[in-house]
């Protein structure tokens, strides 16, 4: 096994079977880092608790929800806000989120009564939101408090309201993770068949594992909405609570984000017979791949194939401007999840980065062999990283940007290496085919932005140049590239909205394709 | 031959997420749902598509058959009996990789 030991945690040797290289010749049966263990002691680990993971990835993009943890305030304030799920009812999920604020005394004198006064209270100050998810934590669960019985009780109060009650507290397991999982069961087990299914078309799918980051579900919804095919819900980016729990109505699960949302694709398959397609809706040619196999699916490909050529003439000439600028530039991919499987090969395919490392905060092995298996040669993979083996990570390998999180990035800023949000995004969305060519407009941003080339200049030690004054990404990016290059007349930047979701959200589709031609089978 | 098994293997490993199930029972029956209808159609054989389940297969046994086709031109060259050796082949390796030989601690995880 080609394992990779980073200086600064030699004294912490079990960390050494969480990194390897995959060298010449190497595959998944030889190289495979340990994953989803017990953060080792003495390691600083970047993740996130299972609390975060059930509450602030999964559940707080359903749109229609009072989001209310049982806990202290930190909890809730610090899984709010961070990713920018955004939703079609002017971001209630975002604008508000909602806590019961557990105190010392609540912890001596138990918190129930409190957290019942809190539900009731929630709901009158919004009266049009009915729904209700309940969190967990772990201050009100290490004391015992019955969430549940008090969600029934005040169901049975307010029969007009409908309570989820989300039991993972932040120790509920190595990681955000262990959350993913948790909530994905109880949606199944408690919601799911609660609600009959409004079909309104023959082609009927759930989109899951899609979060709406920036809009990334609005964009996919287009292109199958243009095919005639109904969302019945989406698991759970802008989704509504209630159309979630009529999910067993829909032909095919379509699965992104398999690392936060394949329990519930598992388990809709064996107890409801629906079977799961796992796709990418990132870059060209995989998305273009997974619009043909929904198609092909229900027997509409040649929907597919029109909506694929029209997107591709439209968007390649640009991404094919920023690939010729960023042909050879080094990334580290180092995102929570699914996005280090994602992206690793088909930001080399069609952006022509080259991805020196990839890493997991709290991916599975599983995510790693995706991502190992997509890697080129060499690619260093990291599970579950602590801050010195990054710094270590990036002196050694010399990145010119790193896709990550807002936190690690920051760290990166400081050691003078770019990087750009894989989590909440900058210029977002990067699903689709428009998404995909703003991705590879705010790498290119990132790489050649002239802040960054100033702050590569140390003012206590190099020599300041004061001949030259204006620059902009463009005299950076083009100095190397040949004249016929650079002025290439098939390429060109982005010409797409500062905010592309609006024309996406506003759009109106033809009620004729929803459907199925006579004869069609 | 194993040359050629290893170009399907590294096309299927960049391009494709079916194999990557979590259990493996999971791999199991996808490996098998998706290159044995894919070896149909390569072999120019009736493909059962009537079920959801066998059609969720028999879409990702599509493309991955028409990706084959354009981008590898010797399988052209190959009769029906070669074309049956070569997939029986990539299915042994893949059920290697991704199962008998996987580092995965969590395929014999009995909850999903």
């Amino acid at each position: 096994m080609p394992h990779h030991e980073f200086e600064c945690s030699t004294t912490i040797p079990e960390r050494k079977k969480h990194a390897v290289i995959k060298g010449a010749g190497e595959d998944l049966t030889s190289a495979l880092p340990e994953g989803y263990l017990n953060t080792i002691p003495g390691s600083i680990s970047e993740r996130g608790c299972a609390y975060c993971g059930a509450k602030h990835v999964i559940g707080t993009p359903m749109k229609d929800v009072i989001h209310l943890s049982h806990g202290p305030v930190g909890c809730t304030y610090d899984t709010w806000q961070t990713k920018r799920y955004i939703s079609d009812n002017e971001n209630f999920q975002l604008k508000y989120t909602f806590a019961t604020d557990m105190k010392e005394k609540n912890i001596v004198f138990g918190a129930e009564k409190m957290l019942k006064q809190n539900i009731i209270e929630a709901f009158k100050a919004f009266p049009q939101i009915k729904r209700m998810t309940l969190y967990q934590t772990c201050a009100s669960a290490l004391i015992g408090d019955d969430i549940g019985a008090v969600a029934q009780e005040v169901m049975e109060e307010m029969p007009e309201v409908d309570i989820f009650v989300c039991n993972s507290p932040g120790f509920k397991g190595p990681s955000q993770s262990g959350g993913h999982h948790t909530i994905n069961i109880a949606w199944i087990k408690d919601k799911v068949g609660t609600v009959e299914p409004k079909i309104t078309s023959d082609y009927v799918i759930n989109y899951v594992g899609e979060y709406n980051i920036q809009g990334d579900e609005e964009i996919m919804h287009d292109y199958f909405k243009r095919m005639g095919i109904q969302v019945l819900s989406t698991f759970t980016g802008n989704g509504s609570y209630d159309d979630l729990r009529a999910m067993h109505g829909a032909h095919l699960n379509v699965l992104e984000c398999a690392r936060s949302a394949e329990y519930i694709c598992n388990e809709l398959r064996v107890r409801y017979g629906i079977p799961r397609l796992d796709i990418d809706g990132f870059g060209f040619e995989p998305l273009s791949d997974s619009l043909r196999k929904v198609g092909l699916f229900f027997g509409i490909e040649e929907r597919a194939q029109k909506i694929i050529d029209e997107e591709t003439a439209r968007w390649k000439p640009e991404l094919e401007w920023y690939k010729e600028r960023l042909k050879g530039k080094k990334v580290c991919l180092w995102p929570g999840g699914s996005k280090l499987w994602h992206w690793a090969h088909v930001i080399h395919e069609e952006m022509g980065l080259d991805v020196v490392s990839v890493y997991t905060k709290f991916g599975h092995q599983q995510d790693m062999e995706k991502g190992i298996a997509r890697c080129e040669e060499g690619t260093l993979a990291i599970d579950d990283p602590n801050e010195l083996e990054s710094v270590e990570a990036m002196l050694r390998l010399k990145p010119d940007v790193i896709f990550t999180g807002k936190r690690p990035g920051e760290v990166a800023k400081k050691i003078r290496v770019p990087y750009l949000n894989a989590h909440a995004y900058h210029n977002g969305p990067y699903k689709g085919y428009e998404g995909w060519v703003r991705f590879a407009r705010d790498i290119y941003n990132a790489i050649y932005s002239p802040i960054h080339q100033l702050s590569l200049l140390d003012i206590s030690k190099d020599e300041i140049p004061t001949d030259k004054g204006f620059a902009t990404q463009m005299m950076f990016s083009d100095a190397a590239l040949s004249e016929e290059a650079a002025s290439a007349s098939t390429q060109r930047q982005y010409t797409g909205k500062y905010d592309c979701v609006p024309d996406y959200m506003n759009k109106t589709y033809p009620d004729e394709l929803k459907k199925k031609p006579v004869g069609a089978h | 031959m194993k040359d050629r098994i290893a170009q399907l293997e590294d096309y299927i490993m960049k391009h494709c997420l079916w194999q990557f199930h979590s259990r493996t029972w999971d791999r199991e029956r996808q490996n098998e749902g998706v290159l044995g209808a894919a070896t149909k159609i390569l072999c120019d054989e009736p493909v059962a598509n009537e079920t959801r389940e066998d059609r969720c297969y028999w879409v990702d046994a599509v493309c991955l058959a028409e990706a084959f086709e354009n981008r590898y031109p010797w399988l052209h060259e190959m009769d029906t009996a070669e074309k049956k050796l070569l997939m029986q082949g990539l299915k042994e390796r893949i059920d290697y990789t991704t199962i008998t030989a996987s580092l995965n601690k969590e395929l014999t995880d009995h909850k999903y």
